[in-house]
């Protein structure tokens, strides 16, 4: 038995170093608190109820949760089928599966809405857009949820079948159970994505909260009702965000050193074999193949073909140059939250593990909008400098990072690391030989990720960049714009060309974590 | 295993670390040249404003440095910036963003001589801004669907339920609130909010102009009401004789012939006012105003110029006597838009 389900007694607190290191990343998260509290007290007494109680904000509100809930229902469905198919089958191809699976990350949301949309007019509606969010995000739920079949134990679905219990018994019964926590933190950072989703509705009949408050910032200035709106969007991630930490409350699950582990031979798919493929080939069609040939579709058409490549190369050089060192420090300012969180517990650490995913379902243009008034006020040389965007990375992007580490830090058996204190190494020495070389693959994962995500940004790149730095998305919003699709169409394709990479390096560092045949 | 996967790591982090460090490269090469430059926010259109900029650095020698964005975006940014804008122009795609900094006393007055070059009717009245380039508001329509002889003598004739399903507006476009306030100030505001109650009761919403004028092309709806230059943009792209479209002008002074344009002002706060000055002088001579027309499908503000693209001429559009300076900031339209349930 390799896995050990204890129930945590009293939550035990983080040493100070750990609490010390959770310090800077809970103090960002907080900035935009206090910014939208500031700007929605413009509003006064009267203004904040005369703006929550309209007809209109029920009507949001509705068209907000029942995209949200839409979507992350379809992820989850689809993300985990999707990731027992390829970790656990005798599938062909796997380590190729698990690209092509991870891929529609780099679709820029754009590029998606107008494909589906072109595709037919009927994907304009809520229908529509559920299901071309679902089919672009479910990675976000593929992603951790695959990691955690492969790590997971077999000695459960043995038991569960030598109990004669059958398959569907032994998947909910047995397998889902483990990957409850992979699962529940995959759908947390769907939904508070879909919260703050902009790009993807753009070309789609469908008004959230996110669209208005774009809204009250197109239509009018230094808008509270703007901020307003955003405290209400930051009100429907809170209770997500508790039931979420309800679900893996009491609950641990980790494995003894990375090398006792069997496998479990892959589930012989038999009949099904041919139908399963195929329905990995279509979702590949849907959530790629149709992206792609709207970008082949522009190439071909349009007279804008060759405009603006000159500016490939300094695109290409932007996208690097801010989402490498972006991921970095993105990914250092998560790991504190999340061993705190998986290693002591208690409320403190739970709340900040927690909080980034409040801030998640606010849209970028918040974000920007809190730094630009903070930064200029009281750290007026950062601004627009690398640095301040790089915070705003952080605060859009931690949940991302914190649910790309926390497999890898769940496994890590805490035991090895205090008997290495046991033998007279400091917390730190024993963390930094012990834990850190464990956790590696985790940490290329998250960073492989990271600068998925951060290619694809737009709002906060555009405003608190450089001047004159250009990144691959922001030249196909800027072509697009123009209506020079042709022109837009390869920064459309780098990106995904660029991504390819990254997914690879990203799949094959958890394969090295967990894959030990 | 472990050693292999540290390697990886290790090879990883010597990228990360020349990345970074291009990262901090290209920021010091920003701030050096910031001395010598102009800093420009624009909300045009981006291949207008390049090929400005190009003409204006070719004539002084001054360099223009980009930032691109939404008009509105920029101008909150601009605003939540306060003196301490890095900004020296604001160049937008809509007028009411440049009024908003008007309003906040963000903007200096202009050069008279530069004012002077621009009709009256398109110069904010205090002088703090002026129109770069003009275009009218129109109907959009797929020509298999509608005929010319459908429309009705106004754009306020859309609000209806003959047009049910049939025309497409859209609510967060700068231009359609400046229509909005347009039919405000002609016919009263009880007018304004019935005809966005209509529209809300009949016609279709969408979220952007460019989606709006995609549906009527690709045959999902009739007609949209948006700028004439999103059809040139969709020609130009695709080729003339191609497009399933058109457009109908309302002419007659009627609230749907709204003149709309493109605006620029100068921060107060810049402490390169002279420089400044001289691109919004160049703007609008008559090599800034080619450089403009020659890359978007808008009206030159200066006569005399003229454009690549097949407009219909100015003199025919007959717009409505309403202003860019009588819209100023637009922002009764969200009110309005709010009371009529659209926002």
């Amino acid at each position: 038995m390799t896995i050990a389900w204890t129930n945590r007694g009293r939550p035990e607190w983080p040493p100070l170093w750990l609490v010390l290191a959770t310090l800077p990343p809970l103090f960002l998260i907080c900035l935009p608190l206090v910014y939208v509290g500031l700007r929605s007290w413009q509003a006064g007494p009267a203004g904040i109820v005369s703006e929550l109680v309209r007809e209109r904000t029920l009507e949001l509100l509705a068209n907000t949760v029942i995209l949200a809930i839409g979507v992350t229902a379809g992820a989850c469905l689809i993300g985990t089928a999707m990731a027992w198919c390829i970790e656990r089958c005798d599938l062909p191809g796997r380590a190729g599966w698990r690209i092509m699976a991870s891929l529609p990350l780099a679709v820029p949301a754009f590029v998606a809405s107008y494909a589906w949309a072109s595709v037919d007019s009927v994907f304009e509606s809520m229908t529509g857009a559920i299901f071309i969010l679902t089919i672009v995000v479910y990675p976000l739920v593929f992603l951790p949820v695959s990691a955690a079949l492969r790590g997971m134990d077999p000695a459960f679905e043995e038991v569960s079948r030598s109990l004669g219990r059958g398959s569907w018994a032994t998947f909910f019964g047995a397998v889902l159970p483990q990957a409850r926590p992979a699962l529940g933190a995959g759908a947390l950072l769907v939904l508070t994505h879909m919260f703050a989703e902009f790009g993807a509705l753009s070309l789609l009949r469908v008004q959230t909260f996110t669209t208005s408050i774009f809204q009250s910032y197109e239509l009018q200035f230094d808008s509270a009702s703007a901020a307003l709106q955003s405290v209400v969007l930051m009100a429907l991630c809170l209770p997500a965000a508790w039931g979420e930490m309800r679900l893996r409350r009491g609950r641990r699950v980790s494995r003894i050193g990375r090398g006792s582990a069997r496998t479990l031979p892959p589930v012989p798919l038999g009949r099904l074999r041919l139908p399963v493929f195929s329905a990995l080939c279509l979702m590949s069609m849907l959530s790629l193949g149709v992206p792609m040939a709207t970008i082949g579709y522009w190439l071909f058409v349009g007279q804008s073909r060759g405009q603006g490549s000159a500016e490939i190369m300094p695109a290409i050089m932007g996208s690097l140059g801010l989402s490498f060192p972006g991921a970095l420090i993105v990914v250092a300012l998560a790991l504190p939250l999340v061993f705190a969180s998986v290693r002591h517990g208690g409320r403190l650490a739970h709340l900040a593990d927690r909080l980034p995913y409040v801030i998640h379902g606010l849209p970028g243009l918040v974000i920007a909008l809190a730094l630009t008034f903070l930064s200029i006020h009281f750290a007026r040389p950062v601004y627009q400098t690398a640095f301040v965007l790089f915070v705003a990375y952080a605060m859009l992007f931690l949940p991302i990072a914190q649910s790309a580490l926390r497999a890898s830090v769940e496994l890590a058996q805490p035991r090895l690391e205090e008997m290495a204190r046991g033998l007279g190494r400091s917390p730190l020495g024993a963390f930094a030989s012990i834990t850190l070389p464990n956790i590696l693959p985790g940490i290329g994962a998250a960073l492989a990720l990271m600068v998925l995500e951060l290619m694809r940004e737009l709002t906060a790149t555009l405003m608190l960049a450089p001047i004159g730095v250009a990144t691959l998305a922001t030249e196909v919003w800027s072509h697009a714009n123009d209506g020079q699709y042709a022109a837009a169409a390869p920064f459309a394709a780098l990106l995904l060309l660029v991504s390819a990479p990254l997914v690879y390096f990203f799949t094959r560092g958890n394969a090295e974590l967990y894959d030990l045949r | 295993m472990r050693y292999v996967s540290r390697r990886h790591f290790l090879r990883t982090s010597a990228l990360l670390t020349g990345a970074a460090a291009f990262g901090s490269a290209a920021r010091t090469a920003a701030q050096a040249a910031a001395d010598t430059t102009l800093t420009l926010y624009n909300g045009q259109h981006a291949r207008t404003t390049a090929a400005l900029v190009a003409a204006f650095t070719k004539a002084t020698g001054i360099k223009v440095d980009i930032r691109k964005g939404g008009s509105s975006q920029l101008a909150n940014q601009i605003i939540e910036e306060g003196s301490a804008s890095p900004a020296d122009i604001f160049y937008s795609e809509e007028s009411p963003p440049v009024a908003a900094l008007s309003k906040r006393s963000l903007l200096s007055k202009l050069d008279d001589a530069t004012l002077q070059q621009v009709p009256s009717t398109y110069v904010a009245k205090d002088g703090t801004w002026l129109s770069a380039s003009m275009r009218s508001r129109v109907v959009a329509y797929n020509k298999a669907m509608v005929k010319e002889s459908e429309f009705p003598g106004s754009v306020l004739g859309f609000a209806n339920e003959s047009w049910k399903d049939r025309i497409a507006y859209v609510p967060t476009s700068g231009a359609f609130q400046e229509q909005i306030i347009a039919i405000e100030r002609m016919k009263g505001r009880e007018a304004a909010l019935n005809w966005l109650k209509g529209l809300k009761a009949h016609g279709r919403s969408y979220n952007g102009n460019g989606a709006a004028m995609k549906a009527v092309e690709a045959g999902e709806i009739a007609a949209a009401l948006v700028n004439n230059y999103y059809w040139f943009s969709v020609a130009k792209e695709v080729g003339d004789a191609k497009m399933k479209s058109a457009l109908f002008y309302f002419g007659h002074k009627d609230p749907g012939a709204l003149i709309t344009v493109s605006a620029a002002g100068i921060l107060k706060s810049s402490k390169k006012q002279e420089a400044a000055q001289k691109f919004l002088a160049f703007m609008v001579s008559a090599d800034g105003q080619q450089a403009i027309v020659d890359s978007v499908a808008e009206y030159p503000i200066r006569p005399g110029i003229k454009s690549p693209y097949a407009l219909k001429p100015f003199a025919e559009l007959d717009p409505p006597p309403v202003t860019p300076d009588d819209l100023g900031d637009a922002a009764d339209a969200l009110v309005l838009e709010r009371e009529a349930g659209l926002a």
